[in-house]
């Protein structure tokens, strides 16, 4: 018996009492799992905090679900709808695209483009093989001929590959040749690599082409008795322009194609155009064919788009300028989108379920380790009518969704001043392709990920969760201590997430008068920060409850939005680095990058932005002069002493992790305070590469002292106003003591003034000081 | 590991008596003291300061000598064909290129090269046609010895190409194959003669027999392995001589059974017989090569050498059924052995005892073993080689035999794989003692020396490993019992220079084989275990010890890695 294991995910993250949710299960070595619907209290089980908390509810689909062992596609490619199978082609032909490959033999095979069975040997299809050679086959269900180039093709290279078949004379001809520029490809012509190919070889039958076998891109058919029909051979790297032809292009021919990435008019089966369609807001899965029997195709698990293609020559770097050079669309074997797994259950969520951090626990056996696992949905209000609202942000639980930091980056235990601690979902995560990664991991083909969805397990989105590398707890449960302290204290709040904001603008934060973000809100789409700074200049109260927030900007698609998009461009703290040229955004036509170097510095909107990062320990706070004023004092109201936040679950410390600090350059309200700061933090913290012009010895937390974090408190219009707690740390503070403490104390202090309809206290005292002491 | 009994000792690195001095104990302050001014200042025993490029300026040369190194090519490389259309060739109606050729770049210049990855074909088809215009160049007074024994090689050779198939291909160590041609020979002339068949029927009947005798002798070895299989066969040729001698009908007294008709045409001249003789022995030589050629090269062979000797149980447990193949392939060789043996009743006229004899079994096996076995041009080489001896150096008597039985021993001393063998046989010993002379002259987790500096695709590498090897002598200055206990008070956060220098080293080293945690219960017992640094490899646990909190797991973390530090 396979050993236990369950997994699942939901189609949607945030639904409303009485929107439908569905449920999709992969269980190993069980038939039959145990579900109960819980509501999420408090997700770190660190000793000195309360320990986890659930509250398990009633609900009609509580006990036994039925579940199996599902199957997911990884790998992204392109099908082909050709429903009259002109691509059957059983007399001469011509195929041929321009390519660029991110990896190159490794013992892989990768398909370029055909109609290839490779269970049954039937179709045609032109690889780059296990040696790294371009390839041309076909097969005819028993035997398979192939005919290879002389010399292999070279990662990171454009080319020009074509293979013609002679129907007549059996002649097959292999096309190689170097389409490189000055600005397109990893070797200049310095290097004097001789790329060309051209390669004859007569073979000897002739090809069957079965109308079942589906044409693809980057990708060929395969079949398992359990599974069926899946596609294999994917393919690492980019293509521009396949098409086909059904003659014998002659050299001439595609030479001309090769320099122009013009067809020829006579021949035509299907052409196509990848740099088709793209407009001011990005570019979808749709591939125009511009041939005569338009078999357009789409992508799977979403190949890339907007990338830079053959012909890119280093003048625009935005698609919507020469959309003709942004033709590269790129496929990774290990990209996942959505698994598409088979229905397990479908819920109505019930009318009378209040708003909420809610899911279904799914357990076999004892329920430990892997053979328990919670698909976490969240529950907004039918009609919002708390004044708190809790942000929850799911766009950020996305960028960091399965991340193998631990694992792939060797710059993660410098980074986190410490060796990681692993957990079973940590290696279950690097063991298995079919969960996905996050948009800190690397592809196989080393290209950094740029797109996570949440129609996938997300094993690190769950409570209980510790992040390995850092020792603490992060994002999802990290932010559910915040949640915890919520409803201990007794406060009437309603949640929404990222997706609800980026959907519905500002319409869904105003019926709240506060509104609380999560621990970590590094990504933002313009959408989202448009309706934060609209809601807080609109009379909106807002507390930053984190560090490093309103970082990146991301792209989401409005009708796929489980989906996040981020290029991580020139600056900022990057886990990889975008190709140039390859800084706009396929989801939504946006640069993105770090919102600081947009023109929108997270200090514009939150008084602070991020200045450092550290995770191998936290310092407290201390009260700053400025916070006795009276604008201020009354945040430390019931305090005694000047340290906030000596302890806490994340380090021992409230002040941590990311840390964000006040610039009055970069955008900081001129009248915000900074009433507390953190101080002597350790040299694992060092100086954000953004704020880095040259370094220089001195950049780290015991010699440089920007590397704080800044607790910063600002009025905003129309009776609006910002606290910033400014560390990640600072929600992990508030569970300590079952939230006897004074980090809960001060939170409480602003919450309590936040929420109420009146002014908020201090707001009188504007005049210039005139004082005898 | 007992850390308090840890001591630094000399051995772990050359520090001069300045440095040494240099490492004794000393207090640092913690610089983020100033945060807490109503605590005192937290001061730590810690290791004194020691210049980072300490090691840098003490070693000013390696030890060991360098040599210059670099190949000039004495092989012609044939270049790319660039944009020319190359047109490669099969051979018809097969899949099979005519040669095997790989395009590459050449990693020193980047030029575009070809190799011929297979070059057999070459040499086999220059050997045919120098076997076929040979006569020409024979000196006329040994005209007749020479070409003779050509013949003699040719039907040799292709008995010997089917015996090799029965033990290297199918690894059945028969000795019969010699007693398969005597009994086809005997065979086919004893029906000649009493039917009066024609010539170009002995070898189809000699087939026959050899199909009929082979598998007489091929069910024992369905349960008979190796030596005790070649005893059986010894002893059947030992019975088919004793059987022929003693026997009237196969001339026990004429020495012989003769007059079986001749494949010759009337009326040629000695010289001409010579020829069409030397010429009809090649021909079925190259039958015998293209047997094996189809019988080793395709389906057979291939599932054979699945199933190499001793791993026989492997391979059938993998579905692999070496019994049926070996089988068949000791039949189709008997069968091939027959009729060779009905071709050699019509080259000699008939057939003598001698085909049984012992000495003719031992001269054979000479020819394979001098070969080399499991190769179809060893099988070649060794017959040319053993029939030349025997046959044209007739002068030197008896000493012939000395001379072939020398061979032979030094073939089985000093060679692993007969003559053909050399070539890989010499590498491996040059590559054995390149790794001796190489390990011999690199310091312990020393740079890299020229010769392997030079093989080393990514020049970066070279440079690294000369860092990693300076910085790993400093680091191990550095370590001390004020270190250790340091570390173990507070594994995370301010360290002293010293503990802040050795863990930077060791969290940037590289994922494969680096140290982490394994929660085994949170909060309760924690491992260690070692990274893959492969994606889809879990990590391995590296002892079986479990802690009880993440700072003791950072702990014994830190001491593996400071004993793999000392100990590299």
């Amino acid at each position: 018996m396979a050993e236990l294991k369950i997994f699942g995910y939901a189609d949607k993250i945030s639904v409303k009492p009485g929107d439908a949710l569905s449920f999709y299960v992969h269980a190993d070595g069980a038939s039959e799992a145990d579900a109960q619907l819980v509501r999420l209290i408090h997700g770190d089980a660190h000793p000195d905090g309360p320990g986890y908390q659930e509250e398990e509810l009633q609900s009609p689909l509580n006990g036994s679900w039925p579940v199996r062992k599902q199957f997911t596609q990884v790998g992204s490619f392109c099908t082909v709808a050709d429903l009259d199978h002109r691509l059957a082609l059983d007399g001469s032909f011509t195929l041929c695209t321009f390519v660029y490959a991110n990896r190159v033999g490794d013992g892989l095979r990768q398909c370029l483009l055909g109609r290839w069975d490779a269970f049954g040997n039937r179709g045609y299809g032109l690889w780059l093989n296990p040696l790294g050679l371009l390839e041309f086959g076909y097969g005819d269900g028993r035997e398979v001929d192939y005919i290879d180039a002389e010399v292999p093709l070279l990662k990171q290279h454009w080319y020009f590959v074509a293979a013609s078949f002679d129907a007549k004379t059996g002649a097959a001809t292999l096309y190689q040749e170097s389409a490189a520029n000055r600005y397109n490809s990893l070797l200049s012509k310095v290097a004097g690599v001789d790329y060309r190919s051209h390669v004859r070889e007569t073979l000897r039958f002739r090809p069957l082409n079965p109308p079942e076998v589906p044409f693809l891109l980057a990708g060929a058919e395969d079949f398992h008795e359990v599974r069926g029909r899946f596609v294999t051979q994917c393919m690492n790297g980019k293509l521009d322009r396949p098409a086909v032809f059904d003659r014998v292009l002659s050299r001439a021919e595609l030479d001309e194609l090769r320099q122009t990435g013009l067809p020829p008019s006579e021949g035509i089966v299907a052409f196509w155009d990848t740099s088709h369609g793209y407009t001011a807001e990005g570019i979808g899965d749709h591939v125009h064919d511009i041939g005569p029997h338009g078999l357009h195709a789409t992508g799977y698990n979403r190949p890339v788009r907007a990338q830079t293609g053959f012909n890119w020559n280093g003048r625009s770097h935005m698609f919507q300028v020469a959309p003709h050079e942004f033709g590269g669309i790129e496929f990774h074997d290990d990209a996942i989108i959505d698994c598409n797994w088979e229905l397990t259950k479908t819920w109505a969520v019930p009318a009378d379920l209040r708003s909420g951090a809610y899911a279904f626990r799914l357990r076999l056996g004892d329920g430990k380790g892997l053979r328990e696992e919670y698909i976490v949905f969240f529950v907004r209000p039918a009609v919002p009518r708390a004044p708190i609202a809790f942000l929850v942000p799911t766009a950020s639980y996305l960028a960091y969704a399965n991340e193998h930091l631990s694992f792939d980056a060797e710059i993660m235990q410098p980074l986190a001043g410490q060796s990681p601690i692993l957990s079973e979902i940590d290696i279950e995560l690097y063991q298995t392709k079919s969960f996905g990664l996050s948009l800190y991991d690397h592809h196989s083909d080393g290209v950094g990920c740029c797109y996570s969805s949440y129609r996938r397990p997300i094993l690190n989105m769950r409570p209980k969760v510790r992040m390995s590398s850092m020792g603490v707890t992060w994002q999802f449960p990290a932010d559910l201590s915040i949640l915890a302290w919520l409803e201990h204290a007794g406060y009437d709040f309603e949640i929404l997430t990222d997706e609800d904001l980026h959907l519905e603008g500002v319409d869904a934060l105003k019926p709240y008068r506060v509104v609380l973000s999560g621990s970590h809100p590094e990504y933002v789409s313009e959408k989202m920060l448009d309706a934060t700074e609209d809601y807080i200049a609109g009379g909106g109260r807002y507390i930053y409850m984190g560090g490093n927030g309103y970082y990146w900007n991301i792209g989401l698609r409005d009708d796929e939005p489980w989906c996040v998009e981020v290029r991580k461009l020139n600056s900022g703290m990057r886990a990889w680095q975008a190709r140039p040229g390859e800084y706009h955004m396929a989801s939504n036509g946006q640069k993105s990058g770090i919102w600081k170097d947009l023109g929108r510095p997270p200090q514009k909107l939150m008084g602070v932005g991020f200045i450092s990062e550290g995770f191998d320990s936290s310092r407290p706070f201390r009260r700053m002069p400025d916070s006795w004023h009276r604008r201020a004092s009354w945040i430390f109201e019931g305090i005694e002493g000047e340290i906030i936040g000596d302890f806490g679950l994340a380090h021992a410390a409230a002040g941590g992790l990311e840390i964000d600090r006040y610039d009055l350059t970069l955008g900081t309200p001129p009248h915000a305070l900074i009433v507390a700061s953190s101080g002597g933090h350790s040299d694992n913290y060092v100086t954000v590469t953004e704020e880095v012009l040259y370094p220089y010895p001195g950049l780290s937390g015991s010699h440089d002292y920007r590397i704080r974090a800044d607790m910063v408190f600002f009025t905003a219009p129309n009776g609006g106003a910002v606290f910033s707690a400014s560390s990640i740390a600072f929600g992990q503070s508030l569970p300590f003591k079952n939230f006897d403490n004074n980090v809960a104390k001060l939170l409480g202090n602003v919450l309590t003034a936040f929420q109420s309809p009146k002014a908020v206290p201090g707001w009188a005292w504007t005049l210039d000081e005139k004082q005898f002491r | 590991m007992d850390r308090t009994a840890f001591e630094p000792t000399p051995e772990y690195g050359p520090a001069p008596p300045s440095a040494t001095e240099a490492v004794a104990a000393r207090t640092w302050i913690d610089p983020l003291s100033g945060f807490e001014p109503e605590t005192p200042a937290r001061e730590v025993p810690a290791s004194a300061y020691l210049p980072p490029n300490t090691t840098w300026n003490e070693t000013v040369a390696f030890k060991p000598k360098m040599y210059p190194v670099g190949r000039l090519n004495f092989f012609y490389k044939w270049p790319g064909h660039g944009g020319r259309l190359w047109w490669r060739t099969r051979y018809w109606p097969t899949r099979r290129r005519v040669l095997n050729i790989r395009g590459e770049y050449n990693r020193k210049t980047m030029r575009r090269e070809k190799t011929i990855l297979d070059k057999r074909p070459i040499w086999w088809t220059l050997t045919f046609l120098a076997l076929l215009v040979a006569p020409a160049w024979v000196p006329g007074d040994a005209f007749n010895t020479v070409l003779s024994a050509a013949a003699v090689f040719g039907i040799y050779a292709a008995v010997n190409l089917c015996w090799m198939l029965v033990i290297g291909t199918a690894g059945i160590y028969s000795l019969a194959s010699y007693a398969i041609v005597g009994a086809a020979a005997y065979g086919a002339t004893y029906l000649a003669v009493q039917l009066g068949l024609p010539w170009w029927v002995l070898p189809a009947v000699g087939a026959v027999i050899g199909f009929l005798f082979g598998l007489l002798i091929a069910l024992p070895a369905l349960r008979l392995d190796g030596f005790y299989y070649a005893l059986l066969t010894l002893g059947v040729v030992e019975l088919c001589r004793v059987y022929v001698i003693q026997s009237r009908t196969f001339g026990s007294a004429t020495g012989g059974i003769y007059g079986a008709p001749s494949y010759l045409p009337e009326g040629l001249s000695q010289s001409g017989q010579l020829l069409w003789g030397y010429y009809a022995s090649l021909i079925v030589m190259v039958c015998a090569l293209f047997l094996y050629r189809f019988v080793n090269g395709k389906r057979l062979g291939r599932v054979l050498r699945m199933a190499p000797e001793k791993k026989e149980a492997f391979a059938q447990a993998c579905g692999v059924d070496y019994l049926r193949a070996r089988i068949s392939v000791f039949m189709i060789s008997s069968t091939a052995i027959g009729a060779v043996g009905g071709f050699y009743a019509s080259h000699f006229g008939g057939a003598s005892p001698n085909l049984f004899s012992f000495d003719t079994l031992l001269l054979a096996l000479a020819m394979l073993v001098i070969g080399g076995i499991g190769r179809s041009e060893g099988a070649v080489t060794g017959t040319a080689i053993v029939v030349f001896i025997d046959r044209v150096m007739i002068d030197w008597g008896p000493l012939r035999f000395v001379l072939i039985g020398m061979i032979m021993l030094l073939v089985v001393l000093f060679l692993r794989g007969g003559l053909f063998g050399i070539k890989p046989q010499f590498r491996t010993w040059r590559d054995k003692k390149k790794s001796e002379r190489r390990a011999s002259r690199s310091e312990k987790g020393g740079e890299m020396l020229p010769e392997e500096a030079t093989e080393t695709a990514n020049k970066d590498e070279i440079y690294y490993r000369r860092f990693d090897k300076m910085q790993r002598d400093f680091l191990k200055r550095l370590v001390s019992k004020e270190v250790i206990e340091e570390h173990r008070t507070r594994p995370l956060g301010q360290h002293s220079e010293a503990l802040d220098r050795l863990l930077i080293y060791f969290r940037r080293q590289g994922q494969i084989d680096k140290y982490a945690i394994l929660v085994a219960e949170e909060f309760k017992a924690y491992r260690i275990v070692a990274l893959s640094g492969h994606r889809g490899t879990t990590p391995r646990v590296v002892e079986d010890r479990t802690y009880g909190s993440p700072d003791e797991a950072y702990h014994a973390l830190f001491m593996r890695r400071i004993q793999d530090l000392l100990e590299s």
